[in-house]
This record gives C-alpha cells, structure tokens and sequence, in this order.
C-alpha cells in the first residue's frame, strides 16, 4: 500500500499567453500517488489541473522539477530526460473519449495491446474480457458514431483498462454524459477501481464527483496545490476560504483577532460580537479572518439554545429541496446565513427566527486569499 | 486547454525517426521548389556579381504592357468577381434552403473538376465559336422557324463577353466548396435568431450570414485570383481567338514562341503578379483578423431549411444549369466533333464514326503516348504528391516551431509564382549536368510536384485539421509510437480528405499545360502540350478526340477511386 507509483517533485511550466504575458501553470507541485490509490485533482477551470495531468502522462513538456512512474525517471529538468507518452506504461481517457472514429469498438480497445506486440489470440481474448467488463460486450462491432455517450465512456474506459496498466490518468471523463449516467458510471468506477486495485488521477472541477472518487483530493489553485488531504478533512478542515467555498457551502462571519486564549481558542471581534473559536493555527492579534461553518452545521431554533452561539434574525427565503430545506437567514444588513434542516417544514418570510451554531463548527481562516471561487469554474 | 500555448523554455529532445522522416520530405520538398526558383533570381538579376535590374527595364519596355495589365486585371476581376457571385448563391441556396438534393448537391457543383479545363476550353470553342458552334447553330435553327435568319452568331465565343463567361465557369467549384464549408460550419440558429427578431430573409442574409461567412469568401477571393492569374488553358484556347492577351500567354509565348526565349521578360512580368498575389493575400489576412466571426461548435447544429415552395425547382435548375454548361455543354462538343470527323454543326447522325478516336488513342504513337503520359505522371505524381502532403501538413499539425512554418511556407510558395516559372527554373536546375533530365518524364514528375503543391498541401491541411489532437494522443498513450500513430490513426482518417486532394491533384497533372509549356517535348510528350498543338495546326476532329479522351480517361479513374474508397467520403472534404 505505501509503494509510490507516482511521484512529482517541483514541478514547474509556465505558458505564454497570446499578448505575451506568462501564466505558471504548473508553480512548484509536489505530489505522490500510493499503489491503487484515487487522487482527485480538484479546482476550476485555469487552475493547471489538467496541465498536471497531461504532464505526468507525457503530453505536455514541463520546464522544471522531476516526474517519476514506478520509480523510474520520466521527466527530469536536471538530468534533461524526457521519456515519450508511448514508453511510459499508463493509460489516460480524455474528455472527448478519442475513441477513433474509423475503428469498431473491438479495434479501438485492441489498439493498445496491439501497440505492445501481443499475440492475436490473446488480443482477442483480452478484448472481449475487458468489453464484457465495462458492460459493452455487445458494442465489439459498432463504429463509436453509433453508440450513445454513455456507450462511448465505456469503450474508452475498456482501452484504458485492456494492457493492465497500474496507473491511470482521466481528463474530466464523465462532463461529457446525462447526469444519471453520470452517477451511474461513477460508482461503477469506484468499483473497478477496488477491484482491480490500479491507481488513478482524476481530474475534475466537480466537487461531488471528487468527494465520490478519491482517496486524497488535491484542490489547486492558480497551478499550485493548495490543499491536500482525504475528502472529509478537506471538507470539515478546509486551510483556506478558497478551499471552504469550492468544496460545498459555506457561511462566513469577517472578524479579526482580537487575543488568542490560553486553550487555544481564538476570541475573533466580529460584527455580531467577540467570538471564541477553537483554532489549531496561531494568528496575531489584528489579523483578519473569517469564522466559517456548513449550513448543514448549524440550525434554526425559536429561542436561544445554552451553549452555543445564537443569533437573531429574519426569514428572507425558506425553500424545500427534497433532501433538505433551505434557509436564507437576514442576521444584519450585510450579514446573512444559510442553513440547511432536515425538517421539511418551510419558514414565511420576515419570521423572526435563530441560528444557532456549536463552537466547535467553526474553523478560523485567514481573511486574505481568494476571495469565494469564480462563477464560472 | 494548454494545446495553443507553447512551453516558454523547451529541453533539447533527440529526433524520433518519424520526425527525421517528416523533415527529410519537408526539405527535399523545400529544396524541390526553393533550387530551381533560386536559379531563376540568381540567373537574371546577379549579373557578374552584382544585382541587375534589366529585367524590370525591360518588362517596363515590353510593348502594350498597359493593355496586357488592363487585359489581365478585367478579366481577373470580372470571371472572379462572377465565380465569386454565382458559387455563393449555389452554396447558400443548397446548404439553407429545401432546393438541396442529398448527398447529389455536394457532388454536382464539383463534377466540372472531373475535366481538365484544357478540354473544356477546347469543348467550348467548338460549340461557342460563331459560325460553327453548335450552340449558336442549335439557336439559328430554332430562330429560322419564327422567321429570324442570322448567318453567325448569336453568340460569339471570341469575345470579352466569352472569355469572362468560360473563366468564370471554371473559376465556381473554388468559390463553391469553400464558402459551403463556412455555411456548414456556422452555426444555424444565429440565423434563425435573427429570424425570430424580425429580420426578414434579406437582412438576416445580409447582416448575419455574409458577415459571419466573410472569412471563407475571403479566402476565396484569395484563390479565385491565384487560380485566375495562373490559368492559361482558357486564354490561349479562347483568348487568342479574341485577340486578348493576358499575362499569362504572353509569358509563354515569350518563352516557348520566341526565340532566343525571353526569360527574363517573362520572370519579370510573373513577378507583377507575385507582388499582386501578395498583396491580395495580406489584404485578406488583415480583413480575417479585423473581425469577429462566429464558429463552429462542437456538435453540428442542423436547422430547418428555408422553404423555396415553386421556386425549389428554379433554384435546382440553377445547380443543373451549371452542371450543363460547365461538363455537359462541352463534352457534347467535343463528341460530336470527334464523332463526326471534322467541326461543322451540321451532324451527319448516320456516319459517325469512331475513326478519330482509334487514330488519336491508337494509330498515332505520338498522341497515344502523349495521352498515356499524361495519365502516367497523374497516377505516379497524385500519389507521391498527396504523400509528401501529407507529411507535411501532419509535422506541421504537430510541431509549432520554426521549421514547420517555413516547410509549410514553402509547400503554399508555388501558388504565388508561376508554374511556367518554375518549369523554367527546373530547366536551369535540372535539365543540364549533373542531373541532365532534359525531356525526361522525371523531369516533368518532379515540375509538377513542385508546381501543384498547394493544391495538395490545403487539401491536406483540410484533412488533417479534422483529426483532433486528442486522438493522437490517445493513441501515444496507449503505446504508439509517432509513425505507427501516423499509419494507424492519422492517414485513416484524413483518407476522405486525402482522396479528394488526390482526385484534385490527378487532374490537374493530367491536364498540365503550365510546366508542359516548357518541359515537355518530343520525348516526353503531354496531353496538354499535344491539345495546343493540334489546335495551333486547327485539326478539330483530332483535338476534340485527345481532349474527350482525356476527359473519359480522368473522369472514369476518379470515379473508380471514389467508388473504392467511399465509405464516409465526400468530395466535398477538399476543403
């Protein structure tokens, strides 16, 4: 479990853009990916997500840093070695299948074993299996023009799987079929990927697709990695306002610091008063930070409740989804909270209400940074 | 995402083999081109070892160089401006309104491709000439019965009107299949936006799809002037019959009917129109990258067509009617002509005979073998051509560097300058020691390769611009190498493509009367110099008959070769 099938160490590229201007797409990344493990690189569009993927699978030429593959040096600045995307032993599947169009299924998943010098016969068989695998044994025939999405995805899922590769890199597989095959093809890949134990880097800017697949998210931004961890800490432990908001809701209350407690805690100066909040990270008194919590972290009571932070507000929007019932929640002018309850019970507006939220749901990030995400990741 | 971007600092990388073998033809291509245009500059204006403007002196000197220019630039402009016209009411009226008829509207527009122009310049001077024409024959006599008699006419091939007519008849399929391919490619439902905002048929062809299909018109402006300055078939079959002189027959006859042969004159005059081209080429970059265009998508939207109601079939018959006048008109000529044993438009039905034919295609080695090389150097020079095309454009696609632009420069050069001047570099370069390939066949191979390279090299480029980049490297990463990626992913799929370049290139070498002009003489004969030959000494019979042959011989392989390798083809992925 602790064998390392890849490893990145500082890597760096940077593109020039039309007007001249240099973008790092890649600024300093360091990654290891452990034997039959998922990571998922996680972040909007730009970020270098993908430039990092297409990287480690040869088809982009980093500038510096060293990319290894079972231990092996694939790319090295220093050493001045790049080994061709034939000749490093891993399969990618990329946003748009390439499945190539002139070739039936059966020759599109044969195409790599062919490329090894395997024999016929086990061309063959291994095709087949590997069709019958992914569901599609029934498409060996078919042109890709022929098949449905969902049909397309498998075939080129079954390339990817057919040499038995122990590493593989997927470019946004599934941004390209109906959201219920989607979530159909997405267990069956967490299956296969248990089941036949290889690795995987998952690139994507779908955050529940991410929380789904991945043993470890990597969320970059801005071609640097900034937080790297398995899919609950990212999310209950965000480092950063940027993380907090790309992974799920969040509400946040500006402050600053105004001394940091004895045990720990933090006593932040918000608009709504002094809040004490335990904080793993120290910070100098004055620095602004925001104190953030889940909607789902916190709940709407008709009075105060000991113990925990309350405040008073009004109903602004109370809407039923189904799985939950949403809650815009007006605290002051500039301030309001979304929460989210189980009880299916809608609130009218202007009803006077509070939020109450346990300290030990709030997380203490600096203010500076990024400020929320791009809408249109 | 990153695929347009280049990596600011790149690491010394070996060559792959693949890649040696692309650079090797990307340079013999280069050189092939490059030597013997350099020993045309090199020859004329380095004279002892310093720079000499005589030539320049003298094409200023040559005599009616003003109506030579006024002649050029009319003619140009008028049959350009006509194809231009005409090729987008056929596109637009197949690709947007209910008059298209199946996959038959893609083929139709282009089936005049199938006939050497040189044919059908000959075609339409035996049915377009004012006494004998048949067409002006066919119309006297249905004149007589409502009692109008004419002795000539009334139409008069030999003249202004004439030769812009057949220019221009032969200059539509460009027009035709470029700005079809920009229709395609936009997008439908910006017009029906406009639609749905009021704007009624002729404001939102006016002031959605002209603006957005500019960049394809453009582009046809670029190569209905190229075509049209080049093209030599017409006016020496029909312009010297109307006393027009154009650039381009005074440049041969400076260099073939002039002797000692002008050369420096005749590079002088190719050079006008080299700067000419250039500007035009510039003008039409700077018109391209001034505007907003919309583009393609990734699915192909397909939106309802416009419906014609009664004037569907007038506008089919404008689709016919081009298809008559521009193949069927001639060809019919030139049967009849053959058949009948000598050009008089008074048929003798009963006695036609095959006589010319077996005479042409048999009895006489000379034309026999003229015709046969001519079909030879299509076959061999097509393929080779496409390969090297091929190539080329696939090293282009995939590598961003300074040598790529200049191999690709180089493979567009030749549309530029004239192939008369090119054949005369290749009989500075190549017909004399060491290489001594004076009135060879490969001297001929190579000229044309060299001459028509364009042609091949955008079709090519057509071609390999619709393999994605991601299916290479799918199959990289799936343990290709770069030629087995080539063989096995690249060259299937821009087949379609490939064929129809090939097709374009086959006839083009077949019908040659631009390095044949030059290069070819008794010992290496074409059908192209042979047709000029017979029409000079006015056997009209045997003319017509090389030129039917010619015709039978091109159009029956291109059809064989369509027929083997249509599976998703079209003729209308030339471009």
């Amino acid at each position: 479990m602790a064998d390392v099938v890849v490893e990145v160490r500082n890597l760096q590229k940077t593109f020039k853009r039309a007007d001249g201007t240099l973008v790092k797409a890649i600024d300093d990344v360091s990654l290891s990916v452990r034997s039959g493990e998922c990571i998922v690189l996680l972040g909007p569009s730009g970020c270098g997500k993908t430039t990092l993927l297409r990287s480690i699978a040869g088809l982009e030429k980093p500038e510096d840093g060293e990319i290894l593959i079972n231990s092996e040096t694939m790319f090295s600045g220093d050493q001045r070695i790049e080994i061709p995307p034939q000749n490093r032993a891993l399969s990618m599947i990329f946003q748009s299948y390439a499945l190539w169009p002139h070739m039936t299924a059966f020759d599109n998943v044969a195409f790599p074993l062919r490329s090894r010098k395997t024999s016929k016969e086990e061309v063959a068989e291994r095709v087949n299996q590997t069709l019958e695998m992914v569901g599609v044994p029934e498409l060996a025939g078919q042109h890709p023009s022929d098949m449905s999405g969902g049909q397309q995805q498998r075939v080129a899922l079954a390339r990817a799987l057919v040499a038995g590769d122990d590493l593989i890199l997927l470019d946004e597989p599934l941004s390209n079929v109906d959201a219920k095959v989607r979530d159909q093809l997405r267990r069956e890949l967490v299956e296969m990927q248990r089941e036949l134990n290889f690795s995987a880097i998952y690139v994507t800017h779908d955050q529940i697709e991410a929380m789904e697949l991945a043993d470890r998210i990597a969320v970059m931004e801005l071609g640097k990695i900034v937080q790297l961890g398995p899919p609950r800490d990212i999310y209950e432990k965000p480092s950063t306002r940027y993380v907090a908001n790309f992974i799920g809701t969040v509400n946040e209350l500006p402050g600053t610091v105004s001394s940091m407690n004895p045990d720990g805690s933090a006593a932040v100066k918000t608009q709504l008063g002094i809040v004490n909040v335990p904080s793993e990270e120290e910070f100098p008194e004055g620095s602004g930070v925001v104190l953030a919590f889940r909607p789902e972290r916190c709940s709407i009571s008709p009075q105060q409740v000991d113990g925990s932070l309350n405040w008073k507000g009004s109903v602004n929007t109370s809407s039923f989804f189904g799985s939950h019932t949403e809650h815009h929640i007006k605290i002051s002018e500039d301030i309001s909270f979304i929460v989210w309850q189980a009880d299916p019970k809608q609130l009218t507006h202007d009803e006077e209400v509070w939020v109450t939220v346990d300290h030990t749901n709030l997380r203490v990030l600096p203010f500076e940074g990024h400020e929320g995400i791009d809408e249109n990741h | 995402m990153p695929s347009k971007q280049r990596g600011v600092k790149t690491l010394g990388s070996k060559l792959t083999p693949f890649q040696a073998f692309s650079l090797l033809v990307g340079f013999g291509t280069a050189f092939l081109i490059l030597y013997p245009f350099s020993r045309v500059l090199v020859r004329l204006f380095w004279v002892d070892g310093s720079l000499n403007i005589e030539p320049f002196r003298n094409v200023v000197q040559l005599p009616n160089l003003g109506q030579l220019m006024f002649n050029t630039f009319t003619l140009v402009i008028a049959g350009g401006g006509i194809a231009l016209v005409v090729g987008f009411v056929l596109a637009w009226l197949n690709e947007r309104t209910d008059a298209r008829m199946g996959g038959l509207t893609d083929i139709l527009p282009l089936l005049p491709f199938v006939m050497p122009v040189i044919a059908a310049s000959a075609g339409w001077v035996i049915i377009g000439a004012p006494r004998a024409g048949y067409f002006n024959y066919y119309i006297r006599e249905v004149l007589d019965l409502v009692g109008i008699h004419l002795k000539q006419g009334p139409f008069d091939i030999f003249t202004w009107y004439g030769l812009i007519f057949v220019y221009a008849l032969y200059l539509i399929p460009y027009p035709y299949l470029l700005i079809s391919a920009g229709l395609r490619n936009l997008d439908p439902s910006l017009e029906e936006q406009a639609r749905v905002c009021g704007a009624g048929l002729w404001k939102t062809l006016r002031r959605v799809t002209l603006p957005n299909v500019w960049p394809s018109i453009a582009g046809s402006a670029l190569i209905v002037a190229t075509i049209g300055f080049a093209m030599i078939s017409v006016p020496i079959l029909i312009g010297t019959g109307a006393d027009i002189q154009v650039i381009s027959t005074r440049i041969v006859r400076l260099l073939n009917f002039t002797y000692p042969p002008k050369t420096a004159e005749a590079v002088g005059l190719s050079v006008v129109v080299l700067i000419v081209l250039v500007a035009i080429w510039r003008l039409q970059a700077r018109l391209i990258r001034g505007g907003r265009f919309a583009t393609i998508g990734g699915r192909a939207a397909r939106g309802r067509r416009i419906e014609l109601g009664k004037w569907r079939w007038v506008a089919r018959s404008l689709t016919f009617g081009y298809v008559f006048l521009a193949l069927i008109a001639p060809l019919y000529g030139l049967l009849i002509t053959s058949l009948n044993g000598f050009w008089s438009p008074k048929t003798r039905w009963g006695q036609l005979t095959l006589e010319h034919f077996r005479t042409v295609l048999w009895f006489d080695q000379k034309t026999r073998d003229s015709l046969f090389n001519s079909v030879y150097l299509g076959l061999i020079g097509a393929t080779i051509g496409m390969i090297i095309a091929a190539t080329i454009s696939s090293y282009v696609q995939r590598s961003t560097g300074k040598v790529s632009v200049f191999i690709d420069g180089v493979a567009k050069l030749p549309a530029a300058v004239s192939g008369l001047i090119i054949a005369v570099g290749f009989i500075l370069a190549f017909a004399g020691p060491p290489f001594k390939l004076h009135g060879t066949m490969l001297i001929l191979l190579l000229a044309f390769i060299a001459t028509h390279m364009p042609s091949g090299s955008i079709a090519a480029d057509g071609a390999a611009s619709q393999v994605g980049h991601s299916l290479m490297e799918a199959a990289y990463v799936s343990g290709a190498s770069e030629s087995r990626t080539f063989w096995r992913i690249n060259i299937p799929l821009m087949l379609p493509g490939l064929v129809a370049g090939w097709s374009l290139l086959f006839v083009r070498y077949a019908g040659d009367f631009q390095a044949s002009a030059i290069l070819s003489g008794t010992s290496n004969q074409t059908a192209g110099k042979k047709i000029i030959e017979i029409y000079e000494m006015g056997s009209y019979a045997y003319l017509a008959a090389l030129a039917m042959g010619l015709t039978l011989v091109t159009g029956t392989i291109i059809g064989v070769v369509f027929a083997l390798t249509r599976r998703r083809s079209s003729i209308s992925s030339v471009v």
